[in-house]
């Protein structure tokens, strides 16, 4: 499978599925696009994040008092 | 004092007033009353308007203070509040259809800690709906618009709060801020507003947009009003299990020590980046006073801020999906188009997607933190454009290229949000059309108090919060 793969509405489709939300097939279309693009930049951020300089950083789930 | 004049008075002005019963609460809250009835038809600024409560709370409020128990500086002072803040008997609907017959039967802390120092709430506030959104652009409860210009957008998501205060319709308000929600409507509208340390302020009884982001906290005119309301609500609350236990600072012994010595930092390839030609050169001339004022500007480099966009969409796409995903399923044409789409859209990210946003995060603040070594505060503009007309989805930031609003609107508030940093949007002049130019001051976590003195330090020697719009 190639990084590049657009998202599709089949995409979308087990997206749906999966999360059990049953969205009607003309906003799933619709959806495509955009998630291409938010996807996109997520999965770049998460390739920077993967990187061994980052190995060591640990998620901010609630901020510590100082 | 006749009643034209109250007004423009500020919550210092009209406290010292109301003390020393130079100034009736009664005839304050009526003034105001009155001003809401003619311009909020314009504005849209007020969901709900609380006028019999008001009245009677401010008639209490005189008798009171008549018999010499005077509560403090908000005693008797009409605020406006965001209809996402609970406020016991009193509507709040959040700015959504879902809950539009929603009657909480408890105040938020913030309102309770606001009550108990005499405030008197004079309404509840439009915005975004369900606060996920940065134009007050509201399907079910109408467009709010900005006082400076009514074909002109408040932003949001607290739209509703910034457009009451800026109009002279109450004499400050609370907002809340996930991604910029208190600042951004602060900037186009040309007032102060304070986004805290995430767990300085309470979030008990406010209806959550993203848990790891939400904060509340006050919208003004002046740097000193933010500073009456914001020692009122600040502190620990027993009934919030992420609220701070780092003692409240003095903001008040801090305020007046003026601007000198302090450092500013600006970062570079960032802080001046990407904005308007009319935002860059007021930013630019707001950094020549501090300097004016004593204070020394240097650029730091922040490698790893430019990530942030897709940290705080993600983020702020995944959590409010997260709280919504009920109605979601069994409400969703109770939605407005907008957000319906963002929180489907956040039903698909990956966890891992949202965990990298949250380990980014915490890359970011370490920069901040390494960066607070040398300097005080960091500035950018809050905005780097001015207020784009109503119901507007895209913007032209340099050239003609127009951009996604959410994205462009995020640019520079998002990185203090996912940082975990106090931020102050401050009032620093207009663009040619009259539009109004904010600057953001973002501070060393639960350091409000250095925001509010340089903040303060710059109004003592300009007069930009002074200015009202023609309404």
């Amino acid at each position: 499978m190639s990084r590049d793969e657009p998202i599709t509405a089949e995409s979308i489709d087990r997206l749906c599925s999966a999360a059990q939300l049953p969205l009607p097939a003309e906003r799933r279309r619709a959806l495509a696009p955009m998630l291409a693009q938010l996807v996109a930049a997520a999965n770049e951020l998460s390739r920077k994040m993967s990187g061994s300089g980052y190995r060591g950083i640990v998620p901010i789930l609630r901020f510590p008092e100082r | 004092m006749t009643h034209p004049d109250v007004q423009n008075l500020t919550i210092r002005e009209a406290a010292a007033r109301i003390q020393r019963s130079a100034l009736s609460p009664v005839e304050l809250t009526d003034a105001l009353l009155q001003r809401i009835e003619r311009v909020n038809k314009t504005l849209n600024a007020y969901i709900t308007v609380c006028a019999q409560q008001a009245r009677e709370i401010a008639q209490a409020a005189e008798t009171m203070i008549r018999a010499g128990y005077h509560l403090g500086p908000l005693h008797g002072i009409p605020i406006a509040i965001k209809d996402n803040i609970y406020t016991r008997g009193i509507r709040t609907t959040a700015g959504s259809k879902i809950l539009g017959d929603f009657v909480p039967d408890e105040d938020a802390t913030v309102i309770t800690r606001l009550k108990r120092a005499g405030a008197v709430i004079i309404g509840k506030t439009n915005l975004h709906e369900f606060a996920w959104g940065g134009t007050t652009d509201n399907p079910h409860y109408g467009t709010c618009r900005n006082p400076w210009n009514p074909e002109r957008f408040p932003a949001g998501s607290s739209g509703g709060s910034g457009a009451a205060v800026a109009a002279r319709t109450c004499l400050g308000a609370l907002g809340t801020d996930t991604g910029g929600s208190i600042r951004l409507p602060s900037s186009v509208n040309g007032i102060v507003g304070i986004r805290p340390t995430i767990g300085r302020v309470s979030n008990h009884n406010v209806v959550p947009l993203a848990w790891t982001m939400d904060t509340v906290s006050p919208m003004t005119r002046t740097v000193d009003d933010c500073v009456l309301m914001f020692e009122v609500i600040a502190g620990h609350d027993p009934l919030d299990e992420h609220s701070a236990q780092a003692p409240v600072s003095d903001y008040r012994a801090e305020l007046t020590r003026g601007a000198r010595g302090l450092r500013v930092g600006l970062i570079r390839d960032y802080s001046l980046t990407h904005v308007q030609p009319a935002v860059g050169a007021t930013i630019r001339a707001a950094l020549q006073t501090l300097q004016s004022l004593g204070v020394e500007v240097e650029e730091i480099a922040m490698p790893s801020i430019h990530g942030n966009i897709s940290a705080q969409l993600t983020i702020e796409s995944c959590e409010p999906s997260t709280y919504h995903q009920e109605w979601l399923r069994t409400r969703p044409a109770d939605y407005g188009d907008d957000v319906r789409t963002l929180l489907e859209l956040g039903e698909m990210y990956l966890a891992t997607h949202y965990l990298q946003a949250q380990r980014y995060r915490s890359v970011l603040r370490k920069e901040f933190l390494d960066g607070f070594r040398r300097v005080d505060v960091f500035v950018t503009p809050t905005l780097p454009f001015t207020a784009t007309p109503c119901g507007a989805t895209t913007v032209a930031i340099e050239g003609t290229r127009e951009e996604d609003m959410l994205s462009a609107i995020m640019q520079f508030t998002g990185v203090p949000s996912l940082a975990g940093l106090p931020a102050l949007s401050l009032p620093v002049g207009f663009d040619a059309d009259g539009l109004p130019v904010g600057m953001q001051v973002i501070g060393r976590p639960f350091d409000e108090a250095t925001l509010f003195r340089l903040g303060h330090a710059y109004q003592q020697a300009t007069d930009w919060h002074t200015r009202a719009p023609a309404l």
